[in-house]
C-alpha cells in the first residue's frame, strides 16, 4: 500500500447519550474531519446526517472510507458501521494515542462515567457508574439549571470560591434541597458549585479508587472541559490530571484507530473484510 | 442538613447508673491495647453468646469488630473505611460494620500489621484468631472467612440452631439443639486448647457462666420494669449500657454491680413515677431494628415532642432458665443449659399457661404467631412502632415489615418507617425524620380511636 | 393435546411458559405436590413418599407489589419475587412447601409465608451451615424429623427400599445432567447457557422419571441438531447467585461469548456429585445436602486449622471451579450476584483472588432482578470480552 498514490480513511463513531461525536483518519492517523452534534432521540437518523457532515468537511465520500467503528452508548444504532465496540476499548485507545504513558483514563459523560485502567495502550480492568446522576455530566447539567447558570461557567465561577460548601446528601435529588437551603442561608453561589464539583469528583475518585490510581492520569468527556471539577479531581486523587484539548473526541477517535488496525490486520493475514453498503440517509424502519 | 443544634434543655432524663456501664466498653479497647503489649492473644469474636466467655476462661483477650463498626460510626471516623472496603471489591449493601471492619484489616494489612493512625478509640489490635458465629446472622460467617485475604489468623466457627417456629416447639427439638451446641462447643475449646497449648480453666468458665446469667438476670428484670406508665427507662439507656452487657460481661464483678444499681434505679423511678422525660410523655414507643448509632442526637429531638422510646425489639435479655444445674456434671451442658433459648423457654417464661397454649395452637396449625414478635409493644401498650430499615443488615430488617402488619393487624399499633444504616450516616436523614414524625402523631391518634373502637384496652 | 406431543427441547420450552401445568395434571390425578425453596430440601424423600417436588422461583417480569407490605426493599430481590408471587396465587395450588436454613432471608421468608399465605403442610430444615462433625449429627438428626413428620402427613411408614430406589431415580437425574453438561465442552457447545437454564427449569418443575425422559430426549437431540450455537471468542463460565430466568446469560450470549459452564443453583450445583447410597439411605443424603452442594451458604473451610494461609484455602474452597474451567474450556469468568445477596457478595473478592490466582480474568457483576439491569450490564460484559480478546 503506497500512501502517496491513494490515502485510506478510517471513521470512528461515538453515539453518546448526550453527544454524538465522529472523527475520520487518514492512515498517518490524521484527522481530516472532527463533527460534534447533540445526539437527538432518533439516533440511527443522527448518526447518518452527522457522518455526511463529517465527510463533507473532509471532503470524502463514503467510499473513500475503508472501515467504520462505532461506539458509545448508542452503538448498536449506527447501521453504516462495520462493527461496534464498547466506549471502554475505545475511549482506552484514543487516549492511548495522545498520552501514551496514560495508566488511568477517567471520563465523565452526559449520562454515565467511568474509569479505565490502561497499560501499554490496552484496556486492563474498568469501572463504570451508569446508576446514578450523581458523578455525571447530567447531575451538573440539572443544578447549573437550579442555580440558574449554564454549565460552561460552573468552572470559572467554581475557581473564585475563597470555601466550599458542604453538601451530604449522595443523591442527586435530594441535594437540590439541600442547595436550596444554603441559597435562602446566604452561602455564596461560587461556594455552593465548588462543593457540588466535589461530590462529582469525590464520586469518580472512589470508583478510581477500586483500580490503581498512578499516573498519568487522564481526563476526558465533557465534563472535563470544567476546569472546577478538573482541580476537585486532582484534590480527591492526590495528582496531576491531564486534559487532552478536545475532551469529546477521544472515543471517537480510539474507534476510528480500532478501525485501522482491523484492516492492517487483516491486509497482513490476506484476509477481505466483507464490505458493507455506506447508506446515510434516514433508516426507514427499525431491524 | 443542619441537626447539629441540640435542644436547649435535656428532654431525655438519663439514669445515673448508665454512666459506669457506659465507660465499661472503653476498657475493652484498654484491654485490646494491653494485649498488644503484654502480647496475651487477641481474638476478633462476634457478638454472641457462647464465644466470649470461653475465650475469657482462656484468658484471651476478645475485641469484637461489630462494636467497633459503630465506635467508628459514633466518631464520624467510619467513612474511609467503607470506601476502602469498597475500593477491595466488597459490594456496598453488605453489612456496615463488615464493611468498616474490611476497610480497617485493608489499611492494616498496607500498615504491615500496625494499627491504622485514624482509628477511634486506639483501634483493633491484629486478631491473633478470629471466631465468626452464626448467632444473629448466618452471614457473618463469610464476614469473618473474607477476612483470611488480610490475616492468616485461625478461624473458629461457633453455629447456632435455627428450627423454623413450627419445629422449635416440636418435641425432641430443643434437646436436638442443646445437644448441637455442646457439641460445636467442645470442638470450639479443643481447637483453643490445640491453639493455644494450654487446657481450658473450667472452673473459670463456670464462674463466668453464673455472672452473665446474674447479668441477664437483672437485666430481665429491669426491662420487665419498663412497663411501667410513665416509662422509667428509655431505649438510649439501654443501647449505652448494652455493651458492658455484651462485650464485657465476662468482667462480671463490676457489671453486675452497674446493672444492680441501674434495676434498683428504674425499680425507685417506678415506685416514684419519675419518667424517662424530661417533659411530658405523650406517645409511648417502641424501637425495633437497630439504633443509628451515628444519629442518636436523633431521639433528643422526638423526646421533646414528647416521645418516650419505652422498648425496643433487638437486644433484649433473654428468659432467665429455672433449671437445677447441679444434676449436669459437664461443665459444658450447664454452661448451655443455662443460657440456651427456644420459643419453648419463651412460652413458659413470659406467656401465661393459657396464652401459651394458644401461641402453640396457632404455631401448629399455621406455622406462625401473630403476637410472638410484637408482644412487647403489647407489654409495654405502645402508641407506635419505629421501624429502622437497615440497607445493609437483611438479618434486623427482614421481619420488620412483617411486624408492622401485625402489629396493626393485632394490635391497632401503627409504625413509623426509617430507612438507613447503623454505619452509613449518609443513609440516614434526620431532618426527614423529624418531618415523619409529625405527621406520624397525627396517625398514632388515629389508630388509639381504631383500639379504642376494637376494645384494645390502650 | 398438542402440549403432550411435544419433545425435548420444544417441550423444555413448552414447560417454561407454564411450569406447573404437568404438576396441576398429576395433581387432579390424586397426586400430593410440595413446593421447595433453593436446594437443600431432600427431594429423595419426597419422592418415596410419592410426592412431587416443584421448584419455586420468582418471576422477573412481574413486578413486586404486594411483598411490599411484608419485606423491606433491602433484601434479596428474588425472594421477595418469590413472596409476592405467593401472595398473588401463583403457588396456591400447593399442597406443601419445604424450605431450609439456607440463608437469614431464606430462612425468614418461609416464616412470613406462613403468617400471609398459608400452604396445608410446611417443613422447614434448619440445615446447618458448616460442615464440622457436630454440624453433621445435626443435619443427620434433622432427617429423622422430616421422615417422621411426613410419614405422619402420608399416613404411611417411608420404607427403606423406596427411599434407596428414589435415590437411585435422582442420582440417574444427576448423571443425566452431567451429560448435558458435556456438551457444552466442545468448541462451539451444543447447547447454550440459556437453553441450559431453561432445560434445568424444566426439569425442576417435573416428577423425577418424567425428568430423566426429557432430559435424554433433549440430549440426542442437541447431540443431532444443525442449529445449535455457533462458534465465538468467549468461552464463559458463569458463577454467583440464582439466576432463575435465562435473561442474563442470553444478554451474554447475544455478544461475543457462549456460556459453556456454570457454577449456579439452576444450573450444576445441585448435580454435580451423586448421593451415595449408604446402609441407612439417611445418612448418605445427610452428607450429600451438607457436604456436596456448592452454594456459599455452607462454610467450607479447614476448620479450626492452625495455621492457615489465604492461598491454599481459596485452593481448597474452589479448586473445583478451577477444574470446571480447565474441563469446559473456560477463557473468562462472570461472577453475578443478586444485589442484597449477602451470601454471595461476602465472597467476590475471595472468589475474584481464586481466579486471578489461576489466571483466568473475571468480571463482576450486581443486578436487582429487573429486565432493565441488562442494558447497562452488556456494556460491561462486552467491554469484558474486548478485554479477554
Amino acid at each position: 500500500m503506497n500512501g502517496e498514490v491513494f490515502t485510506i480513511y478510517f471513521a470512528g463513531v461515538d453515539l453518546g447519550s448526550t453527544m454524538t461525536k465522529i472523527v475520520i483518519l487518514d492512515e498517518g492517523e490524521r484527522a481530516v474531519a472532527a463533527v460534534v452534534k447533540h445526539t437527538g432521540a432518533e439516533h440511527r437518523r443522527l448518526a447518518g446526517q452527522v457522518m455526511q457532515e463529517a465527510l463533507k468537511n473532509a471532503g470524502l465520500t463514503s467510499d473513500d472510507i475503508q472501515y467504520i467503528v462505532a461506539t458509545g452508548y448508542g452503538r448498536i444504532n449506527v447501521p453504516f458501521a462495520d462493527r461496534h465496540f464498547t466506549e471502554l476499548t475505545c475511549h482506552a485507545r484514543g487516549v492511548s494515542k495522545l498520552f501514551p504513558n496514560v495508566r488511568l483514563a477517567i471520563d465523565i459523560g452526559g449520562q454515565d462515567s467511568k474509569v479505565l485502567q490502561i497499560r501499554h495502550g490496552k484496556l486492563l480492568d474498568f469501572v463504570m457508574n451508569d446508576k446514578c446522576a450523581a458523578g455525571t455530566g447530567r447531575f451538573l447539567e440539572i443544578l447549573a439549571g437550579m442555580l440558574g447558570l449554564k454549565v460552561e461557567d460552573l468552572g470559572p465561577l467554581s475557581l473564585t470560591a475563597k470555601n466550599k460548601a458542604v453538601l451530604a446528601s449522595p443523591c442527586t435529588v435530594f441535594i437540590q434541597q439541600e442547595v436550596a437551603l444554603h441559597l435562602s442561608n446566604g452561602i455564596a453561589i461560587e461556594e455552593i458549585v465548588a462543593g457540588l464539583h466535589d461530590i462529582i469528583a469525590g464520586k469518580v475518585a472512589k470508583m478510581a479508587k477500586r483500580l490503581k490510581v498512578e499516573p498519568d492520569v487522564v481526563f476526558t468527556g465533557g465534563v472535563a472541559r470544567n476546569i472546577g471539577v478538573v482541580k476537585a479531581l486532582e484534590e480527591n486523587l492526590g495528582c496531576k490530571i491531564l486534559v487532552p484539548e478536545e475532551p469529546l473526541l477521544s472515543g471517537a477517535s480510539g474507534a476510528a484507530l480500532i478501525g485501522k488496525e482491523i484492516v492492517l490486520k487483516a491486509m497482513a493475514s490476506g484476509e477481505i473484510l466483507p464490505r458493507i453498503e455506506r447508506r446515510f440517509e434516514d433508516a426507514k424502519f427499525f431491524t | 442538613m443542619t441537626t447539629s443544634e441540640k435542644p436547649k434543655v435535656k428532654t431525655i432524663n438519663r439514669l445515673k447508673s448508665m454512666y459506669a456501664l457506659r465507660a465499661e466498653v472503653d476498657k475493652m479497647y484498654a484491654a485490646g491495647e494491653d494485649a498488644t503489649n503484654t502480647g496475651k492473644p487477641v481474638a476478633w469474636v462476634m457478638l454472641g453468646q457462647w464465644a466470649e466467655p470461653i475465650l475469657t476462661a482462656m484468658d484471651v483477650i476478645s475485641i469484637y469488630p461489630e462494636n467497633y463498626g459503630s465506635v467508628c460510626a459514633a466518631a464520624g471516623k467510619a467513612a474511609p473505611f467503607l470506601e476502602a472496603s469498597d475500593a477491595e471489591g466488597f459490594p456496598s449493601h453488605v453489612c456496615g460494620y463488615a464493611r468498616n471492619c474490611f476497610g480497617y484489616s485493608a489499611k492494616m494489612k498496607e500498615l504491615g500489621g500496625a494499627i491504622p493512625p485514624s482509628a477511634p478509640m486506639g483501634g483493633m489490635p491484629a486478631p491473633t484468631l478470629l471466631v465468626a458465629s452464626s448467632e444473629i446472622c448466618d452471614a457473618r460467617f463469610k464476614w469473618f472467612q473474607a477476612l483470611g485475604r488480610y490475616f492468616n489468623a485461625p478461624l473458629g466457627t461457633i453455629e447456632s440452631p435455627y428450627p423454623g417456629l413450627k419445629e422449635s416447639i416440636e418435641p425432641g427439638t430443643d434437646e436436638r439443639s442443646v445437644q448441637f451446641l455442646i457439641a460445636q462447643l467442645r470442638e470450639f475449646v479443643t481447637f483453643l486448647e490445640q491453639l493455644l497449648g494450654r487446657k481450658m480453666n473450667w472452673d473459670k468458665l463456670d464462674e463466668v457462666a453464673r455472672g452473665l446469667a446474674g447479668i441477664n438476670r437483672l437485666r430481665w428484670e429491669i426491662n420487665r420494669l419498663r412497663k411501667a406508665h410513665p416509662g422509667p427507662m428509655h431505649s438510649k439507656d439501654l443501647w449505652s449500657s448494652i455493651t458492658a452487657a455484651f462485650f464485657r460481661g465476662s468482667e462480671s464483678k463490676a457489671i453486675l454491680d452497674g446493672f444492680q444499681k441501674m434495676l434498683e434505679e428504674v425499680k425507685q423511678r417506678v415506685a416514684s413515677g419519675e419518667s424517662a422525660l424530661n417533659v411530658p410523655e405523650k406517645f409511648r414507643l417502641s424501637f425495633d431494628g437497630l439504633p443509628p448509632w451515628h444519629s442518636l442526637d436523633i431521639f433528643d429531638k422526638l423526646a421533646a415532642r414528647g416521645w418516650n422510646f419505652v422498648i425496643e425489639s433487638n437486644y433484649r435479655p433473654y428468659t432467665p432458665v429455672n433449671i437445677d444445674l447441679s444434676k449436669f456434671g459437664d461443665p459444658l451442658e450447664r454452661y448451655v443449659r443455662e443460657r440456651f433459648q427456644s420459643t419453648n423457654n419463651t412460652l413458659e417464661g413470659e406467656y401465661t399457661p393459657e396464652e401459651a397454649a394458644a401461641v402453640r395452637d396457632e404455631i401448629t396449625r399455621t406455622g406462625n404467631s401473630t403476637i410472638l414478635q410484637i408482644k412487647h409493644v403489647r407489654d409495654c401498650r405502645c402508641d407506635g412502632m419505629v421501624i429502622h430499615i437497615l440497607l445493609s443488615c437483611r438479618s434486623a430488617s427482614l421481619n420488620l415489615c412483617a411486624m408492622q402488619q401485625k402489629a396493626v393487624d393485632l394490635l391497632k399499633v401503627p409504625a413509623l418507617v426509617l430507612e438507613g444504616d447503623m454505619v452509613n450516616a449518609s443513609l440516614f436523614d434526620p431532618a426527614d425524620v423529624l418531618k415523619k414524625a409529625e405527621a406520624f402523631e397525627e396517625t398514632m391518634a388515629y389508630y388509639k380511636q381504631m383500639r379504642k373502637e376494637a376494645g384494645i384496652p390502650w | 393435546m398438542v402440549k403432550q406431543a411435544l419433545q425435548g427441547m420444544a417441550k423444555v420450552s413448552a414447560i417454561n411458559q407454564d411450569r406447573a401445568q404437568r404438576v396441576l395434571e398429576l395433581q387432579q390425578a390424586g397426586k400430593k405436590i410440595f413446593g421447595y425453596l433453593c436446594i437443600y430440601p431432600i427431594l429423595e424423600m419426597l419422592t418415596a413418599f410419592d410426592i412431587v417436588p416443584f421448584r419455586l422461583f420468582g418471576d422477573i417480569n412481574e413486578p413486586v407489589t404486594k411483598a411490599n407490605n411484608f419485606l423491606p426493599t433491602v433484601v434479596c430481590p428474588f425472594l421477595r419475587s418469590y413472596l409476592d408471587l405467593g401472595l398473588k396465587g401463583r403457588y396456591s395450588f400447593l399442597d406443601g412447601l419445604i424450605t431450609s436454613h439456607i440463608c437469614d432471608v431464606g430462612a425468614g421468608v418461609p416464616a412470613i409465608w406462613n403468617y400471609a399465605i398459608k400452604t396445608p403442610y410446611t417443613y422447614h430444615i434448619d440445615t446447618p451451615h458448616t460442615m464440622r462433625e457436630s454440624a453433621q449429627a445435626y443435619h443427620r438428626k434433622l432427617m429423622d424429623s422430616l421422615q417422621a413428620s411426613l410419614e405422619e402427613y402420608t399416613g404411611r411408614k417411608l420404607e427403606p427400599a423406596k427411599l434407596v430406589d428414589a435415590i437411585k431415580k435422582h442420582n440417574q437425574q444427576r448423571s443425566l445432567v452431567r451429560a448435558l453438561y458435556d456438551l457444552k465442552k466442545p468448541d462451539p457447545p451444543l447447547i447454550s447457557g440459556a437453553e441450559t437454564i431453561l432445560m434445568i427449569k424444566a426439569v425442576q418443575s417435573l416428577p423425577v422419571d418424567e425428568g430423566n425422559n426429557l432430559l435424554c430426549e433433549v440430549i440426542a437431540e442437541v447431540k443431532a441438531r444443525k442449529n445449535g450455537p455457533v462458534k465465538k471468542a468467549g468461552r464463559l463460565m458463569i458463577w454467583g447467585s440464582i439466576l432463575d430466568n435465562s435473561a442474563l446469560v442470553e444478554m451474554i450470549e447475544s455478544l461475543d461469548a457462549n456460556v459453556v459452564m456454570d457454577d449456579t443453583c439452576v444450573g450444576s450445583r445441585p448435580y454435580f456429585d451423586d448421593v451415595k447410597i449408604t446402609k441407612n439411605p439417611l445418612d448418605g443424603l445427610a452428607g450429600h445436602y451438607l457436604n456436596h452442594i456448592k452454594c456459599p451458604r455452607t462454610f467450607i473451610s479447614d476448620y479450626f486449622a492452625q495455621q492457615k494461609d489465604h492461598i491454599t484455602d481459596l485452593k481448597r474452597r474452589y479448586g473445583y471451579l478451577g477444574d470446571y474451567a480447565r474441563d469446559w474450556h473456560v477463557n473468562g469468568v462472570v461472577m453475578e450476584a443478586l444485589k442484597y445477596c449477602d451470601t454471595h457478595g461476602y465472597e467476590v473478592p475471595s472468589v475474584k483472588d481464586y481466579f486471578t490466582e489461576i489466571g483466568l480474568p473475571s468480571i463482576y457483576l450486581e443486578h436487582d432482578y429487573t429486565l432493565g439491569m441488562m442494558s447497562p450490564l452488556k456494556t460491561r460484559v462486552q467491554g469484558f470480552l474486548e478485554i479477554i480478546a
